[in-house]
C-alpha cells in the first residue's frame, strides 16, 4: 500500500470510506429490519390466551385498509358459528359456510404465527424464484389445515379429549414448530454467513476497472450506471435482464447436472462476488430446505380453524368443520403467496438497483440474504423463546 | 450519492415489505364476552370489589366444554363446571383479569377471585367471579376499566342494565362509557403505536369505562 502513487492511495481509501459506509449501511438496515420482525415476535410474546383457549397470533394492527380488513375478518369469523348451526337443518348453509372461510382465510393472512414473514425471509435468504414461493406458501397451508385436522381429530374426536388437553398438545407442537424455524434460521444463517463473509473478503475492482467490467458486462444486467444514456439502450438493458432472470431456473438445474462450471457462469451476473453463486445455495439444497420450512410453518395449526372444527364436531358436522379448514387453508395460501411474490420481487428490484457495482451490489445482496436468514433465526428464537418465558399461561 | 439512495430506497422497500408481511391483520378477537358488572361497596361507603357476569359466544363455549363429562347430555351443573371455573379465573390472573382500577387517578390492584362458578344456559357458559381490591378504597373518582389490551376477547356490556352499583352512598354518580365503534378506531391508529410496543393503546380503545363520582 505504502507503494501506491498518491492518487491511487487517496482513490483506494475513498473506496475503503465507500465500502465501509455500505457496509454500515447493510448493518444499519438490517437491524432495523430485524427490529421489526421482532416487534412482530413481541407482540406474538403479548397475546397470550387467556381462559387456556387456542392461543392467537400476533396481534399487531395497522391502519387504514387494514384496519376495514380487521373489523371484516372479526365479522367473517364470528359469522361461522351461526353458519356452522344452520348447516344442521339447512345442507345449503354449508356453502356459505365454505364462502365464509375462504374469505376469512384470505383475511386472516398467515396462520401460523409468523408464517408468512418466516416464508417471505426465506424465499429472499434462499435465493428462491416466485413461483417456489407460490408452491411453498400453498403447500404450508395445505399441512397447516392437515394438522389441525388430526389433532382436533385425534385429541377431540377419537379420544374426546378436554379442551385443556387438547390445548396442551397444541403448545407442545407451537414450541416444535418455534423450535424448527430456529433451528431451519440458524442453518440459512450458517450458510448465507459464510457467503456474506467471502463476499466482504472478494476483491473489488479499484472504480475504473468497475466501469470497464461494468461495461464488459452489459448483456448480463449490469451497468445501470450509465443513466444519461439514451432511451432506446435503456430499453435494451431492460431486455437483457428479463433474459437474466429467465434463464435462472434453468441455471439452477444445470448447475445440479455439470458442477462448478456453470457456478462460474451464474456467477457473471451476480455482479462478480467471489462468494458462492445463488445457485448453488438455492439447488437441491434449497428443495429440501423448501421442505424443511413446509414442515417448520405447517405443523402449527391456526387457532381459529381449531376452535371451528371442535365447535363443527360439537353440531355432529365434523366433515362441514373440515371442509371450511382446508377451505380457509387456501384462502391463507392466496395471500401468504401473494405476500411472498411481492418479497421475492422486492428483492429482485433490490438486486437491479445494487447492481451497478460490481463487488459493492454482490456484498450488497449477499448481505441482505444472511440478513434474512439471520430474521428466520430470530423470528424462531423469538417465538421459541417467548413461548419459555410465557410457560405460566394456562390451559383448560 | 445517487446509487447510495437508491440502494438505501430498495432496501427500505424490501424492509416495509417484510415487515408488513409480519404485521398484516392479525388483530381480530377470538373470543365474545358479555358482561355485566355490579361495583360492591362496604357500609361505610368504600369499594371493596367487582362482581363480573362473563357471557361468552356461541364458539367458545363450545370449544371449552368440549370432553367435559356430564350425566346428562347437554346440561352442565355447575359442579361439574366446577374444574373448567377454576382453570378460568386461574388463567385470567395473568391477564389482570381484564379489570383496570383507577381510584382518584392511582391505579388499585386485585385480590384472587372468591365466589367464582360457571352456569351454562342457552347454549353459552357464563363466568360469575368475585374480584375484591386488595385494600378498599374511598375516592371522590374512581375509574374501572374493563378490556383485552390485545384485543383477543372482545368485551362488550349488556344492553341492558350493564353495570350496576351496590350498597354505594347515595351521593354517588355513576356513569357508564361504551368503546367507540372499532372499525373507525382501527383505521385511525397509526403505525407508531406498535412500533413504540404500546399495543395497549390498541385495546384501550375497546374499553369500556365505568366512572363513579363520589363528593
Amino acid at each position: 500500500m505504502s507503494l501506491k502513487a498518491p492518487q491511487e492511495s487517496r482513490q483506494e481509501s475513498r473506496q475503503e470510506s465507500w465500502r465501509a459506509w455500505a457496509r454500515g449501511l447493510t448493518i444499519c438496515a438490517g437491524a432495523a429490519l430485524m427490529i421489526l420482525m421482532l416487534d412482530s415476535a413481541i407482540h406474538a410474546l403479548l397475546a397470550q390466551t387467556p381462559f387456556g383457549g387456542p392461543r392467537p397470533n400476533a396481534e399487531p394492527q395497522v391502519g387504514g385498509i387494514v384496519g376495514w380488513l380487521l373489523s371484516k375478518q372479526s365479522e367473517f369469523y364470528r359469522e361461522m358459528s351461526a353458519t356452522i348451526r344452520a348447516a344442521k337443518s339447512d345442507g345449503s348453509a354449508v356453502w356459505t359456510l365454505l364462502a365464509i372461510s375462504f374469505a376469512y382465510g384470505i383475511f386472516h393472512a398467515a396462520g401460523p404465527g409468523h408464517g408468512k414473514a418466516v416464508i417471505s425471509s426465506y424465499l429472499v435468504a434462499n435465493q428462491e424464484t416466485a413461483r417456489r414461493g407460490i408452491l411453498l406458501s400453498f403447500a404450508s397451508a395445505l399441512m397447516q389445515s392437515l394438522v389441525a385436522v388430526v389433532i382436533v381429530g385425534i385429541c377431540a374426536w377419537l379420544l374426546n379429549a378436554t379442551a385443556k388437553t387438547m390445548c396442551g398438545a397444541e403448545k407442545a407442537i407451537e414450541i416444535v414448530s418455534y423450535a424448527l424455524i430456529a433451528a431451519f434460521g440458524a442453518r440459512l444463517v450458517w450458510t448465507k454467513g459464510g457467503g456474506f463473509i467471502r463476499a466482504l473478503q472478494a476483491p473489488r475492482p479499484v472504480p475504473a476497472m468497475a466501469l470497464a467490467a461494468a461495461a464488459h458486462h452489459d448483456h448480463a444486467g449490469h451497468g445501470h450506471d450509465h443513466h444519461d444514456h439514451d432511451h432506446s439502450h435503456a430499453h435494451a438493458q431492460g431486455h437483457a435482464h428479463a433474459h437474466a432472470h429467465l434463464a435462472h431456473p434453468d441455471h439452477e438445474h444445470r448447475h445440479d447436472d455439470h458442477g462448478h462450471d456453470h457456478g462460474h457462469v451464474h456467477d457473471e451476473h451476480c455482479g462478480h462476488s467471489h462468494g458462492p453463486a445463488p445457485s448453488e445455495l438455492a439447488g437441491p439444497g434449497g428443495w429440501q430446505r423448501g421442505f424443511g420450512a413446509i414442515f417448520a410453518v405447517g405443523i402449527r395449526p391456526c387457532s381459529g380453524a381449531i376452535l371451528v372444527l371442535v365447535f363443527a364436531l360439537a353440531q355432529g358436522l365434523f366433515w362441514a368443520g373440515i371442509a371450511a379448514t382446508f377451505v380457509m387453508g387456501l384462502g391463507t395460501a392466496i395471500t401468504v403467496a401473494t405476500i411472498a411474490v411481492i418479497a421475492v420481487s422486492a428483492k429482485d428490484l433490490a438486486q437491479r438497483l445494487s447492481g451497478t457495482k460490481e463487488g459493492d451490489g454482490a456484498l450488497f445482496m449477499r448481505g441482505v440474504e444472511f440478513g434474512a436468514a439471520g430474521l428466520v433465526l430470530l423470528l424462531g428464537a423469538g417465538l421459541l423463546f417467548g413461548y419459555l418465558a410465557a410457560e405460566r399461561v394456562t390451559c383448560f | 450519492m445517487n446509487i447510495a439512495m437508491r440502494r438505501l430506497l430498495g432496501l427500505l422497500w424490501l424492509a416495509g415489505v417484510v415487515a408488513l408481511g409480519a404485521n398484516t391483520a392479525q388483530a381480530h378477537p377470538h373470543v365474545w364476552i358479555t358482561a355485566t358488572s355490579e361495583l360492591i361497596y362496604a357500609p361505610d361507603g368504600a369499594l371493596t370489589g367487582v362482581r363480573h357476569a362473563w357471557t361468552f359466544d356461541d364458539m367458545f363455549s363450545t370449544y371449552a366444554l368440549q370432553g367435559i363429562e356430564t350425566k346428562t347430555k347437554g346440561v352442565y351443573s355447575r359442579e361439574e363446571l366446577g374444574p373448567l371455573a377454576q382453570t378460568n379465573v386461574e388463567s385470567l390472573k395473568e391477564f389482570g383479569f381484564f379489570t383496570f382500577a383507577r381510584a382518584d387517578g392511582k391505579k388499585e390492584k386485585f385480590q384472587e377471585p372468591t365466589d367464582y362458578y360457571l352456569e351454562y344456559k342457552d347454549a353459552a357458559l357464563t363466568l360469575h367471579f368475585l374480584l375484591p381490591l386488595k385494600a378498599p378504597v374511598k375516592p371522590k373518582e374512581l375509574a374501572v376499566e374493563v378490556f383485552d389490551p390485545a384485543f383477543f376477547i372482545d368485551f362488550k356490556f349488556a344492553e341492558k342494565n350493564p353495570v350496576k352499583l351496590v350498597g354505594a352512598p347515595a351521593a354517588c354518580q355513576m356513569k357508564f362509557q361504551r368503546p367507540n365503534d372499532g372499525t373507525a378506531n382501527a383505521q385511525k391508529l397509526g403505525e407508531q403505536n406498535f412500533l413504540n410496543g404500546e399495543n395497549s393503546s390498541f385495546g384501550m380503545m375497546f374499553a369500556n369505562k365505568i366512572t363513579v363520582e363520589c363528593p
